[in-house]
């Protein structure tokens, strides 16, 4: 157990790859405090309210021992030398009245110092809140407007943890770094300053060692934060086998190898208590070594104040109030490690925080395509006419998922799209609602390119049905409404008739004003597929994207969503990814989509009658679902 | 160690107290004259016990926080041997980021309070009274007027922090609320921005954010008068130092070190006491801790060696199912229901059925991964009756996860073995599991890395590789649990044979989707809901009408199409 040699530089590096660790060069980064300091600019008020509050709050604090000297070297220090003086009789009591004075002024000074003591963490709290609320809203703002394929590429997780814990960190920013850090170093200069002025030649002392006391603190905090990042590596491996163990222990039973993992487990928590060694090491010998330094301080200080103090050239109330200072100057000198180890996290969140904000979303609506209120050349698309033509894309460079494909939608008619899985209907959709933009050739609407539709005005044309048909939490009705404008309640009331859902209304406990839990959880897949279909209608919607659901429901719930599907598409142009036999048999035309092409196209009839592809994928996916089977 | 450790502490609190009084006299004398040698010595002796006391200090917290982790060690030891043993019912009904997050914090609390709490309410338990008790000495007004505040800010502190425990747990919620709301919303983004809905989620997003906010500021608020109160009564506690003790001066003459020992004494009681609350806030999590992990020690297994079990010397891999039924628990219906099978030695048996029909569990109850009902025999012994040891020793068992340490290729082939595999064997495997070209492809050859931070293997090479670990052993008894899914139909019918013929007369149990797997198996059981619907080979199911046949039909257009 080396855990008192310092590890190679080599060791470390490797281990710290291992475990996929960004290195932060420095804590300091000018580009990211100046873009602090911009996002704390518009809460300037909070922040000279901050520094008001620590001002005060330090002027306080250097009255309280000011107070005690002036009481000492004042009124007791007078009735000393009154008493030595036998010429006299002893009359304590203006020394006493004197006395109480200084101490009347202390009980203030005290409670004015409560005061300011909860302002300066009520206050400096709300300051860092007030900045983090405001960034975490744009960054979730910002986050909610990048492209699709953007969000491909990006754990959810990850994105979750932009807005929740990166942002928190930079609260640890704003108060304990940047402010807090800011302040100490104002009051270190004071105090020196004030020590100075108290007694040059202890100041002298004081500023002599102080360097020491500097010197430990840093020197520790750099073996600190290796040893912590090395206990915080090891720990996660340790989880992370435990875990993989876990999942895998049905492999470990049968083979009966419980005794092998056993010990690898073993090795691994030797390998994180000799990394915790090194921590309890490293602590056990900073604390008492800051605490020999500031002692040698105090020794000191002591030895060079002896003479002064038996000459009484040092009053012994100054020698307390220098004691005091001594003190207050120390404690922040001693927490710059513990300030740089936070600023030092802080930054790397603000850096991936930042990151997020400098990138811009691939798919917008065009520069001039509409006048702020979505309208083109004071059109808004009526959104019934859709062409896609010679139409390629792929997800993966060099994948292609759709190649050269052309058709047309005209208005009011049903377009079912058919194909097996990874044929490339869903693209088909994400390409139609503009999650992303095609690689070569264009889609239409109403005559005109997509990517000069204002991207708002366009969607307010579509009703969508996806099969994640995603119900978020919150009451039935703001599920249904999505808080769109145009939905009032005659729409919902007419959406909820046409969409067979009133059904599932009424046998919901409060009605509309239900909750609905996460993700829909409280409801049964065919009653959320009513729901999303009545969503749909209810914004009487010009297009209607509709990817059916595969998953099987009861025939009761089955005819309802049949005639749900009937009530939604009639009359609307439409594309729909069918899985149903009643929708690809009522359907005007149908695209046959097989490995990211357009192989075959007409009526069920038509191409039931080829005996090709469509003839193949009928008796795979419809036939046994068809009552017309029999 | 512990022992050691604890008896450093009165040391290193007394020496603290020593230096306060030391300087205190000092000063005393020094009013009376200075004397070079005088403070010389000071100096040195000073010095001498300030260094005293940090050893003493280092080796405090040096023993005492290493047992602590001693101890976090062990208990950690304990309960992942726990886990390791219990049975696979226990695993289906926990998350495993619970078992961990348990493992990981509950283990944190106890180490906390045994050591970090341990040692600071020690040294509080010394460093306070000692001091408290010098004072009374000095001037016993003095120290009471010193105590009251300090015990103002311990009832203060106890009538906050109900507050504060409000206060932070609705902090730690509405953050919670937030994450879920950029979750929805991030995971939904499809509607979200498909409705062109970003706005309202927005607004929501922000009503969950300004509620945070507010709790925030609630905290913040009550920690500003914990931090009130906590300084407060620090500064109160000089009010009797300097009333009292200016008082006391007045009077008759007090001398001043004796006011410089109360000022001094009063900093370094003072963060003993914080240290002390702070121990009372972390002792309930210690117990309730503590209570969760020994309750997860003492949970029993069901699945265990028999008192005295039947020794199987040579198994010939006979199987026989009698009425086997299974049920989870609180499942409405059974996941097995009396199924009845015959498998004789070196035979090949295939189930096939759609999902959830109970496949994988018939193959668990092979494993005694489960205790079910009825009886499975291996040659005619009940494997109740068995030695896990023998049992289990007897197969081999291909998972439908194709579970893999993140370890090299070697070292996974030879996790069921006490030993690495040597080259020449590994080979061997290799081939059986038709996996050389692969392997000749790794960079590191049998020593490559795989899993997160080697290789990333194809689900077909994953398959494979679990299918040459559990040939490694060489087991009389082979099951597969749909472990060839993601391997092509010509590389499958290959492995099959390689499977049955490599082990002479080895007995196979295929668990599968498609059914081209179990197309040559001796006996197929068509498994529906956790009864068999049908059993013969392929040819007789063929013949019938029924799952099995619409399902071969069905996969052969399948694979027409994707021919195409």
């Amino acid at each position: 157990m080396k855990y008192w040699k310092r590890r190679s530089a080599a060791d470390k590096q490797r281990e710290n790859a291992e475990l996929g660790e960004e290195f932060v060069a420095g804590a300091w980064d000018t580009q990211i405090v100046g873009r602090l300091v911009r996002l704390a600019m518009p809460h300037r008020r909070l922040f000279l309210g901050t520094f008001a509050v620590l001002a005060v709050l330090f002027v306080l604090e250097l009255a309280g021992p000011w107070i005690i000297r002036s009481a000492i070297d004042g009124p007791v220090a007078d009735a000393i030398t009154a008493r030595g003086l036998d010429s006299i009789p002893f009359d304590s009591k203006p020394y006493i009245n004197g006395l109480l004075v200084w101490v009347l002024v202390y009980v203030i000074c005290s409670l004015m110092t409560v005061a300011m003591r909860y302002l300066e963490v009520a206050h400096l709290t709300k300051t860092g809140q007030v900045v983090v609320a405001d960034l975490r809203s744009r960054v979730f703002s910002h986050i909610q407007s990048m492209d699709l394929a953007w969000f491909d590429k990006r754990p959810t997780g990850s994105l979750v943890t932009r807005v929740t814990s990166d942002v928190e960190n930079l609260n640890e920013m704003f108060t304990s770094g940047l402010v807090t850090l800011a302040f100490d170093l104002v009051r270190i200069a004071f105090l020196l300053v004030i020590l100075f002025t108290l007694h040059a030649k202890l100041a002298f002392v004081v500023l002599l060692l102080m360097p020491i006391l500097i010197g430990v603190s840093l020197a520790f905090r750099g073996g600190a934060r290796d040893a912590h990042r090395t206990v915080r590596g090891r720990l996660s491996k340790l989880n992370g086998y435990l875990q993989e163990v876990l999942s895998g222990i049905r492999v470990v039973q049968v083979f009966r190898q419980e005794h092998k993992v056993s010990q690898r487990f073993g090795g691994l928590l030797n390998q994180y208590l000799t990394a915790n060694l090194r921590t309890i090491f490293l602590f056990a010998l900073f604390f008492p070594a800051l605490d020999l330094v500031v002692n040698g301080i105090q020794g000191a200080t002591v030895w060079v104040a002896g003479a002064d103090i038996s000459s009484g050239e040092l009053r012994i109330g100054v020698f307390f109030q220098f004691w005091f200072y001594v003190t207050m100057l120390l404690n922040p000198v001693r927490e710059l490690g513990e300030r740089y180890n936070v600023l030092q996290s802080a930054f790397a969140s603000a850096e991936r925080v930042f990151q997020v904000l400098d990138t811009k979303p691939s798919v917008e609506s065009s520069m001039g395509a509409s006048t702020g209120n979505g309208l083109v050349n004071g059109k808004a698309p009526a959104g019934n006419h859709v062409r896609f033509e010679g139409v390629s894309f792929d997800y993966l460079d060099g994948v292609p998922v759709l190649e050269d494909v052309s058709f047309e939608m005209k208005p009011g008619e049903t377009t079912a799209v058919v194909g097996a899985t990874g044929a490339g209907k869903s693209t088909l959709v994400n390409l139609l609602l503009r999650f992303y933009d095609p690689k070569a050739g264009r889609i239409t609407v109403d005559g005109r390119d997509l990517r000069d539709w204002d991207l708002k005005a366009l969607r307010r044309c579509f009703g969508i049905v996806l099969q994640e048909d995603f119900l978020f939490a919150g009451t039935v009705r703001e599920n249904l409404d999505l808080g769109r404008e145009d939905v009032t309640e005659e729409s919902l009331e007419l959406a909820l008739e046409a969409s067979r859902a009133e059904l599932v209304i009424d046998a919901l406990p409060d009605g509309l004003a239900s909750s609905v839990a996460e993700r829909g959880a409280t409801l049964s897949t065919g009653e959320r597929q009513l729901l999303a279909i009545a969503r749909a209608l209810a914004g009487q919607p010009s297009l209607v994207v509709l990817d059916e659901a595969t998953a099987s429901v009861d025939s009761g719930t089955e005819a309802q969503i049949e005639e749900a599907t009937g009530n939604l598409l009639g009359g609307r142009t439409a594309l729909v990814i069918a899985h149903r036999l009643s929708t690809v048999r009522n359907a005007d035309q149908i695209l046959v989509m097989h490995h990211g092409k357009l192989r075959e196209r007409g009526t069920h009839d038509e191409l039931l009658a080829k005996h090709g592809i469509y003839a193949k994928l009928y008796r795979l996916q419809f036939a046994e679902h068809s009552p017309a089977r029999t | 160690m512990l022992a050691a450790g604890v008896a450093c502490i009165p040391l290193s609190s007394l020496g603290d107290i020593w230096i306060t009084l030391m300087i205190g006299d000092a000063l005393d004398r020094l009013r009376l004259g200075s004397d070079t040698a005088f403070l010389r010595g000071f100096f040195w002796l000073l010095m001498a016990v300030a260094m005293a006391r940090g050893v003493f200090r280092y080796l405090q917290r040096w023993w005492i926080v290493c047992v602590s982790r001693f101890v976090e060690i062990r208990l950690k030891q304990d309960l992942f041997d726990k886990l390791v043993s219990l049975p696979w019912s226990f695993h289906t009904q926990s998350r495993s980021g619970d078992i961990v997050s348990r493992v990981t914090s509950d283990v944190e609390n106890v180490r906390m309070f045994l050591g970090p709490g341990v040692m600071y309410t020690l040294g509080a338990v010394i460093m306070v009274p000692v001091s408290m008790a010098y004072l009374f000495g000095l001037q016993p007004w003095l120290a009471a007027g010193m105590v009251i505040p300090l015990l103002a800010m311990g009832f203060g502190m106890r009538a906050l922090s109900p507050r504060l425990h409000r206060d932070s747990t609705a902090v730690q919620e509405s953050l919670a609320e937030i994450g879920t709301r950029a979750q929805e919303t991030f995971s939904g983004v499809r509607i979200v921005k498909g409705y062109g809905r970003e706005e309202q989620q927005s607004r929501r997003f922000d009503e969950s954010s300004k509620k945070n906010l507010g709790h925030q500021l609630s905290l913040g608020r009550a920690r500003g008068i914990t931090h009130a109160i906590t300084y407060g009564a620090k500064d109160l506690t000089f009010l009797p130092i300097l009333l009292v003790g200016g008082w006391a001066m007045i009077e008759r003459s007090f001398p001043a070190g004796d006011v410089f020992k109360a000022i001094d004494l009063t900093f370094k009681v003072f963060w003993p006491i914080i240290a002390v609350g702070w121990m009372a806030g972390i002792y309930p999590r210690a117990v309730a801790s503590a209570k969760r992990i020994e309750e997860l020690l003492a949970t029993a297994s069901d699945v265990v060696d028999p008192p005295a079990p039947v020794r199987l010397a040579n198994v010939r891999g006979e199987l026989s199912l009698r009425a086997v039924s299974f049920a989870f628990p609180g499942a409405a219906r059974p996941a097995l229901e009396n199924i009845e099978v015959q498998v004789p030695a070196g035979s090949v048996l295939g189930i096939v059925g759609p999902t959830g029909s109970g496949k994988s569990t018939l193959l668990h109850t092979l494993a005694r991964l489960y205790e079910s009902q009825g009886e499975v025999q291996l040659d005619g012994h009940p494997i109740r009756t068995l030695a896990l040891a023998d049992l289990r020793g007897a197969l081999g068992y291909v998972p439908q996860d194709s579970f893999l340490f993140s370890d090299t290729w070697r070292e996974n082939v030879s996790f069921g073995l006490e030993r690495a595999l040597s080259d020449p064997e590994l080979d061997l495997l290799t081939r059986n599991a038709c996996m050389r070209g692969d392997v000749a492809r790794f960079p590191n050859g049998y020593d490559q890395l795989i899993g997160e931070r080697g290789v990333t293997l194809s689900g077909g090479q994953r398959q494979r590789t679990c299918i040459a670990r559990a040939l490694a052993r060489d087991p009389r008894v082979l099951i597969l649990d749909d472990a060839l899914s993601a391997v092509d139909t010509e590389t499958e019918s290959e492995l099959v044979d390689n499977l049955r013929h490599a082990g002479k007369g080895r007995t196979v149990i295929l668990a599968a989707h498609r059914l081209s797997t179990v197309r040559h198996a001796d006996q197929i059981l068509v498994l529906v809901q956790g009864r068999v619907q049908a059993r013969g080979t392929h040819e007789q199911l063929l013949a019938r009408e029924g799952w099995y046949r619409e399902t071969w039909q069905r996969q052969q257009t399948q694979a027409e199409l994707a021919a195409l």
